[in-house]
């Protein structure tokens, strides 16, 4: 098998602070991968180092089987074959959008080039905005173009440093639509960083959570999001209600009654379950033990904040059939749980 | 490329070093603590200060007024203000002193250089206006500021960069301005080191004054990163600007700007006028059009060859800052402040000593603009080069962009109108020089210039004036070149606002 992308325990320090602790990691071709993290997880710099922006203090990079960064060997950005789309899509100011597209294309006769750059912006559903200028754009349209313009030479890799963040909701949702029918159309190998989660999640093949500087977990949405690492992770990838519990006959005692764990688990250990809000059922009930005490719609489903003996939980409910505040109910858990050990 | 202008900068330094050298300490001691030199000292300092203070605020209203307000004939206004580069300070001195009798002195010399100077400060500031999210502005007034407060807080830092590099230019060129405080016979540094030079044998006196001279400019070269604040990049993204209605003191503004312009463009140029209904008739057309020719070729030499060597100083000071660099920048600003005079006499030392071949060519004499006038250029392209985002070079460099072809393809575009100023910025000076041509011209080789200097030094007005204005009409070309730069900018900026509009 062939990798787009292969990561050998990369690591890179600034100033003493090390920022990237021995990654590794193996991208496979035609693969969507998200780096999902926080600020200061380090996704800007393993960014840089992929696209030769920066090099690497130890480890090495590989791109399309071939070496590009570690030991003696470096390979500038211009001879890597990285497309990258910056956060704030970065047009040329002084171009105009058929020039941005053909910047890198220039083994292309002028001919060749114009069928391209028109691929292109069919491509990205733009056809007739040739020779419109940058500020002629909306921020939409912009990312549109970064997107076509670091397509246009067909790249081994493509790299979106955040491309949506400075979008509103709605474009937002749109954009990561048509991104992902291009990347999927064009068969390009791609690497999202991020910090959105439901961006990652709803994206990528696969997400790899980096946290300080090491990837916590990598794997497709539905694991990651069903079956986090760790505490830390499940809280990150989501809102989640924690609780105390312990290993009873291979079931976990809750304050919530008996859960089924879903990871393997040790009798007697003492630790916590994260439970997602959705995975609540709240049933109506006047001799119920929890009581509703908040509620917030949201139109489609409401958060319904129910306080039981021992613990305050928030849960998902359909929106219409919502319980009110101050009625009473029982409180179900569907599915198993993950149990993390103390 | 910068390492060789940085060679050619440094060989008046390195001459005075020399000269000063070879003349003993001793010597140089009693020649520079003596009263005379204490006296013009402050005679510099206190004209250098004062002329700076003026152009600061002169030029910064106007380009405020031109660019942000929306008072009437802003756009007669900001020709206006770039006006006065069309007149050497020089000519500007001799049509005063021509129509004003006992025209000399401190106020004399103050005047005349304010006028020729405040216009360096006026570009330097709209250009950075045009470029500056006005967007800021308006936040600010949304906080609760008033105009004021706006002002000091917002928009004067952003522009202060851009206010304290043109005030340096001002001041730079009153420390080693020649022509006009000699006919205002106002004695500064610049003067006495002419008059020892002419009238002795012995140049330790003149490397001496030099030597202060020279201590002055690196006060001020130091005090400049202070002063100038820290540069901040302003955001690549453009948006919808909306320009200041003045009220009451949209009149009061227009009548400030124009008795200014009646001052400091219609009085020397009723001047001209009158004396040249009288030189006209007696001039030599032939005399007239080779010292034209001249001027032309000298002034495009000197704008090419500052460009090049311009833009690699400035990328290389922009781009890839560090401490090399940073000293590298600050020796060329060094130099700028050696006048032209000593500079033109430490290239006939060093062409004399080292490459007789290139004494007494026009080689020379260009080699003397490059060191005099590559502060000018790079003043001009560097805020431009410093405003094309990093972000575009990287993504330049993800399509496979070698570094020199990011800088043509991207930076150079982006930079344009700011390179393109800083060329027409060292023409206009070329054209308006005078000691340097004086000293190194080729034998038999007589620019405009030079014709009104002799003409001028035997008190012939009549016949000084037909170059005078000559001088004027060829200097105001490009003046008008980079006048259209700036305004061209604000044309495209309505452009943008009207797209936005509609969307």
């Amino acid at each position: 098998m062939t990798f787009a992308l292969q990561l050998h325990s990369v690591s890179k320090k600034f100033g003493g602070h090390a920022v990237l602790k021995g990654l590794n990691l193996d991208v496979a071709t035609h693969e969507f991968i998200a780096v999902l993290g926080s600020s200061g997880s380090g996704k800007t710099t393993l960014l840089r180092l992929i696209t030769g922006f920066d090099s690497p203090d130890t480890g090495e990079v590989f791109i399309g089987g071939r070496q590009v960064a570690g030991g003696q060997k470096f390979v500038p950005a211009e001879q890597r074959r990285v497309g990258f789309v910056p956060q704030d899509a970065a047009l040329f100011p002084h171009l105009s959008v058929a020039d941005n597209i053909s910047f890198g294309l220039k083994d292309l006769s002028k001919p060749e080039r114009s069928v391209r750059v028109a691929e292109l912006l069919k491509l990205v559903d733009l056809i007739g905005f040739d020779e419109r200028m940058p500020h002629e754009l909306s921020g939409g349209q912009r990312h549109r173009v970064a997107l076509a313009r670091a397509l246009a030479p067909n790249p081994d890799l493509i790299l979106l440093d955040e491309p949506f963040s400075a979008l509103d909701a709605e474009l937002r949702g749109r954009l990561r639509d048509d991104v992902r029918q291009v990347l999927r159309t064009t068969g390009t190998t791609a690497i999202l960083v991020t910090h959105d989660q439901e961006e990652a999640l709803s994206m990528a093949d696969r997400v790899a959570v980096l946290r300080d500087g090491e990837f916590a977990q990598v794997g497709n949405p539905r694991e990651i999001y069903q079956a986090p690492a760790d505490i830390e992770m499940a809280t990150f990838l989501g809102d989640s209600v924690v609780i105390d519990g312990v290993v009873t006959d291979g079931k976990i005692t809750t304050a919530l009654g008996s859960l089924t764990p879903l990871n393997k688990v040790v009798e007697g250990a003492r630790g916590r379950v994260a439970i997602r809000p959705e995975s609540f059922y709240l049933q109506p009930d006047a001799k119920g033990t929890g009581e509703v005490v908040g509620r917030q719609f949201f139109g489609h489903d409401a958060l319904v904040e129910v306080k039981l003996p021992g613990a305050l939980i928030r849960a998902r409910a359909n929106g219409p059939f919502a319980p009110e505040i101050g009625m009473r109910v029982t409180v179900w858990v569907r599915g198993s749980v993950n149990f993390y050990a103390n | 490329m910068a390492v060789v202008a940085v060679l050619t900068s440094l060989a008046p330094l390195v001459y005075l070093g020399v000269r000063l050298n070879e003349f003993g300490i001793e010597k140089v001691l009693t020649q520079t603590l003596r009263a005379r030199s204490f006296e013009l000292l402050a005679n510099s300092v206190v004209l250098t200060l004062a002329v700076a203070a003026a152009s600061i605020l002169i030029g910064s209203f106007q380009a405020w007024l031109t660019v942000r307000t929306s008072v009437r004939g802003r756009s007669v206004f900001a020709i206006l203000a770039a006006l006065p580069l069309a007149m050497p300070s020089y000519v500007a001195a001799y049509a005063f002193a021509a129509l004003l009798p006992g025209f000399k002195g401190f106020w004399a010399a103050w005047l005349v250089l304010t006028i020729g100077t405040a216009p360096y400060v006026y570009l330097a500031v709209s250009a950075a206006l045009v470029r500056s999210d006005a967007a800021t502005e308006e936040v600010a007034r949304s906080l609760g500021l008033g105009r004021w407060n706006v002002f000091r807080r917002v928009t004067w830092p952003a522009i202060r960069p851009a206010a304290v590099a043109g005030a340096m230019l001002s001041a730079l060129y009153t420390l080693s301005d020649f022509g006009a405080v000699s006919i205002l016979s106002f004695d500064t540094f610049t003067r006495a080191i002419y008059n020892a030079y002419r009238s002795s044998f012995d140049r330790s006196a003149a490397a001496s004054l030099a030597a202060i001279l020279v201590a002055i400019t690196i006060v001020l070269l130091v005090a400049e990163p202070w002063l100038r604040g820290r540069l901040v990049p302003t955001d690549s993204r453009v948006r919808k600007t909306s320009h200041i209605h003045l009220g009451w003191f949209g009149p009061i503004a227009a009548a400030l700007v124009l008795i200014w312009a009646g001052i400091s463009i219609a009085l020397p140029t009723i001047s001209l006028i009158r004396w040249n209904f009288i030189g006209l008739s007696q001039a030599d057309t032939g005399e007239l059009f080779r010292a034209l020719a001249n001027s032309i070729s000298y002034a495009l030499a000197g704008g090419v060859i500052a460009a090049i060597f311009g833009i690699a100083v400035s990328v290389l000071v922009v781009r890839y800052r560090s401490k090399a660099t940073v000293l590298l920048d600050k020796t060329i600003w060094l130099t700028h402040a050696v006048p032209g005079i000593v500079v033109a006499l430490s290239l006939v030392f060093v062409s004399n000593r080292l490459v007789p071949q290139l004494y007494q060519t026009s080689a020379l004499v260009i080699i003397a603009y490059l060191i005099l006038f590559l502060p000018n250029a790079i003043a001009a392209m560097q805020t431009p080069i410093a405003q094309a985002p990093k972000a575009l070079d990287e993504v330049a460099a993800s399509l496979g962009a070698s570094r020199l072809e990011t800088l043509k393809r991207v930076v150079l575009p982006i930079a344009g109108p700011g390179i393109l100023a800083g060329a027409a910025l060292v023409s206009l000076s070329v054209l308006k020089e005078l000691p340097a041509t004086l000293m190194l011209r080729e034998t038999g080789v007589e620019t405009l210039a030079t014709r009104l200097w002799n003409e001028t030094s035997v008190s012939s007005f009549a016949a000084a004036a037909p170059y005078a204005l000559l001088l004027v009409l060829v200097a105001g070309i490009p003046a008008w070149l980079l006048n259209r730069q700036v305004r061209q900018s604000l044309y495209n900026q309505a452009d943008i606002d009207r797209i936005l509009e509609r969307e």
